[in-house]
């Protein structure tokens, strides 16, 4: 079975460390577009605030997951000429935006960490993820399965990663880590699970359905 | 002419579209075949052919005209109608197949609920998924669903509770249906009299099936009540992720098979059947269903209990590339009767053949052949002819669509 590998090595400068991520298949295939967060063990500003937007499209979410610092806010515009009625019952943030076109609704402001499931009340289908986060440093891994952090002051750190198809249980995708004088710290992870399946693909078979 | 009348028919629904809010949904569609076909006289014509078009009916044909609304009715309300006009055999086939109150409101704690009150189809078919419940696979529906399409409909109320697991990290939806109905004493009279055929008609709320003056299958009309009792249906689905979807429903009418029409002699026939399927879908492209079907439909005239036995398989293989579907679809169908003289016995197979091309949001190209092997006593017994017919037909469609989604 397959399996996900996460390395993790940590390098820190005189300055302050880059904490780099790498996450694998087990054979060695990249796990690309998985979240990671890194939260100090001390006390660290949170990251700034941001402005998202996740559009409506061919009705599917775009993007489907994007991660953003606690505070920030998110404009949910449909793009699409097909009526949306966007909703989250996610306890992180709990919301409601009845049917629409267009752009008539302010953005929605996440001040809680957590993962907000987004669906559609009008075509199931839909589905989406917004992972808010107070971590100071945070990301998502590239196609090579590789994220970077520079410039992370001396310290104690923990790591995650996430992604919405893993099945593993939390705990095992954690690690703390140390950024101090040493050059680097590796940590490796290997998963026992499999990714669910990706949701399959919008088609023709649901083009002509409102 | 007949096509234009259609359209006048259905005007008062297009009428609503130039003053409509911003947030009506509309969708009109104009599908036109080219049939080759040997098969016997069709339902349409009063026949106890298995197939839409007959050897009469060769050449151009309207497929269906279709013309579908949306329309929100505050925040979690939607009227919904869907009206349909159906080419010149069927006799009074223009008018809605389906016209309902939609309640959506918002799930609460990954539970949803949804409420239909009005008329259609009642859950169980995980062929006819797509617009107009139309199939995404083939033209014709298999025997099991066009049974559906022709007899059965929901006029009342159902309600539905799901637990959407797959929104909570789990792999795993369930959804539990219940729905109470009247207005579907007739349905039964169809399969017991000619038995299952394979097509895509469905038969209006207002409309007739048979035709006029027909000897064998007069036209009459199936969404009636009779007998001033409700029927129920009681239906469950569960679904692995996107991939695997188990519908399984109970219906019954509870008609009371003594009971008809005084005024027209129309008898309620008391229909029970129980359908489960099962699609599976993968990321490749790939389709697969089976869906079973069983059940029974019972008259009582003169104290006589005469009940027939009725049931219809299909297993359906699909695969999709791109804009192109190709499809392959074995039916199976047959009614025992209880009736003397074995009236309205039937023994039948299909085998159905399609590909279709999507040319683009507008624009639907497909080709489908349709073969079909039965034996029906009553071509013997009410039109001295061979029991056995083999019919093909084969069908050439193009459809275009126009609607505020595209």
């Amino acid at each position: 079975m397959l399996g996900w590998l996460v390395l993790l090595s940590v390098t820190a400068p005189v300055f302050g460390g880059a904490i780099s991520v790498q996450a694998s298949l087990a054979d060695h295939k990249p796990f690309a577009g998985a979240v990671v967060t890194v939260q100090g063990a001390a006390a660290h500003a949170p990251s700034a605030p941001m402005s998202a937007i996740v559009d409506q499209i061919n009705l599917a979410f775009v993007p489907d997951l994007i991660v953003i610092p606690v505070g920030s806010t998110v404009e949910f515009p449909n793009s699409d000429s097909v009526s949306h009625q966007i909703y989250s019952f996610s306890p992180t943030k709990r919301f409601q935006l009845p049917l629409y076109h267009g752009k008539p609704y302010p953005p929605v402001h996440f001040d809680q960490a957590g993962i907000v499931t987004l669906g559609c009340n009008i075509h199931d289908k839909m589905l989406g993820y917004i992972y808010v986060t107070d971590a100071a440093y945070f990301g998502r891994t590239d196609a090579s399965g590789a994220w970077v952090a520079n410039n992370v002051p001396r310290g104690a750190y923990h790591v995650s990663i996430w992604h919405p198809l893993l099945r593993e249980s939390a705990a095992s995708l954690e690690r703390d880590v140390t950024v101090g004088a040493e050059d680097s710290t590796k940590v490796e992870m290997q998963l026992t699970q499999p990714l669910r399946p990706a949701p399959l693909q919008t088609n023709a078979r649901s083009r002509n359905q409102y | 002419m007949k096509t234009l009348h259609a359209l006048l028919l259905l005007s008062p629904l297009c009428a609503l579209v130039p003053g409509v809010a911003a947030a009506l949904d509309w969708q009109l569609s104009a599908d036109m075949r080219l049939v080759n076909s040997d098969g016997q006289r069709s339902l349409f014509d009063g026949g106890l052919g298995t197939l839409r078009y007959d050897d009469a009916h060769d050449g151009l044909q309207v497929g269906r005209l279709r013309l579908a609304l949306t329309e929100p009715l505050g925040e979690v309300w939607a009227l919904k109608l869907d009206g349909s006009y159906w080419g010149q055999d069927e006799t009074h086939s223009t008018g809605l197949t389906e016209a309902f109150l939609e309640y959506r409101p918002y799930p609460i704690e990954g539970w949803r609920a949804r409420v239909r009150i009005g008329a259609f189809f009642p859950p169980g078919s995980l062929e006819n998924t797509a617009a107009g419940w139309s199939s995404p696979y083939t033209l014709s529906s298999s025997a099991a669903n066009s049974w559906i399409a022709e007899e059965v409909r929901t006029i009342g109320v159902e309600g539905k509770v799901e637990w959407l697991g797959t929104r909570l990290g789990h792999d795993f939806d369930f959804g539990l249906t219940g729905g109470v109905f009247g207005w579907n004493d007739p349905a039964g009279v169809v399969v017991a009299t000619g038995g299952f055929s394979l097509n895509d008609f469905q038969t209006p709320i207002s409309g007739y099936i048979g035709a006029r003056g027909s000897t064998v299958f007069a036209e009459r009309q199936l969404f009636r009540e009779i007998d001033n009792r409700a029927g129920y249906y009681v239906g469950g689905e569960a679904r692995y992720l996107d991939r695997v979807t188990l519908l399984a429903l109970h219906y019954d009418n509870r008609a009371d098979p003594e009971a008809s029409n005084a005024l027209t002699g129309a008898f309620a026939w008391e229909t029970r059947y129980d359908s489960v399927g099962v699609r599976a879908q993968t990321e490749s492209g790939w389709t697969a269903i089976v869906q079973w079907l069983q059940g029974h439909t019972a008259i009582e005239p003169d104290e006589q209990y005469l009940r027939w036995r009725f049931y219809s398989q299909f297993a359906l293989l699909s695969y999709q590339r791109g804009r192109h579907t190709v499809s392959a679809r074995y039916d199976e169908f047959g009614v025992d009767s209880g009736a003397p003289a074995d009236l309205g016995e039937e023994d039948g197979h299909a085998w159905t053949v399609a590909y279709l091309f999507d040319q683009s949001a507008h624009w639907r190209f497909a080709l489908e052949w349709l073969h079909v092997t039965s034996e029906v006593t009553n071509r013997a017994l009410l039109l001295a002819e061979p029991t056995l017919a083999v019919e093909n037909q084969t069908m050439f469609s193009v459809r275009y669509t126009i609607g505020s989604g595209m």
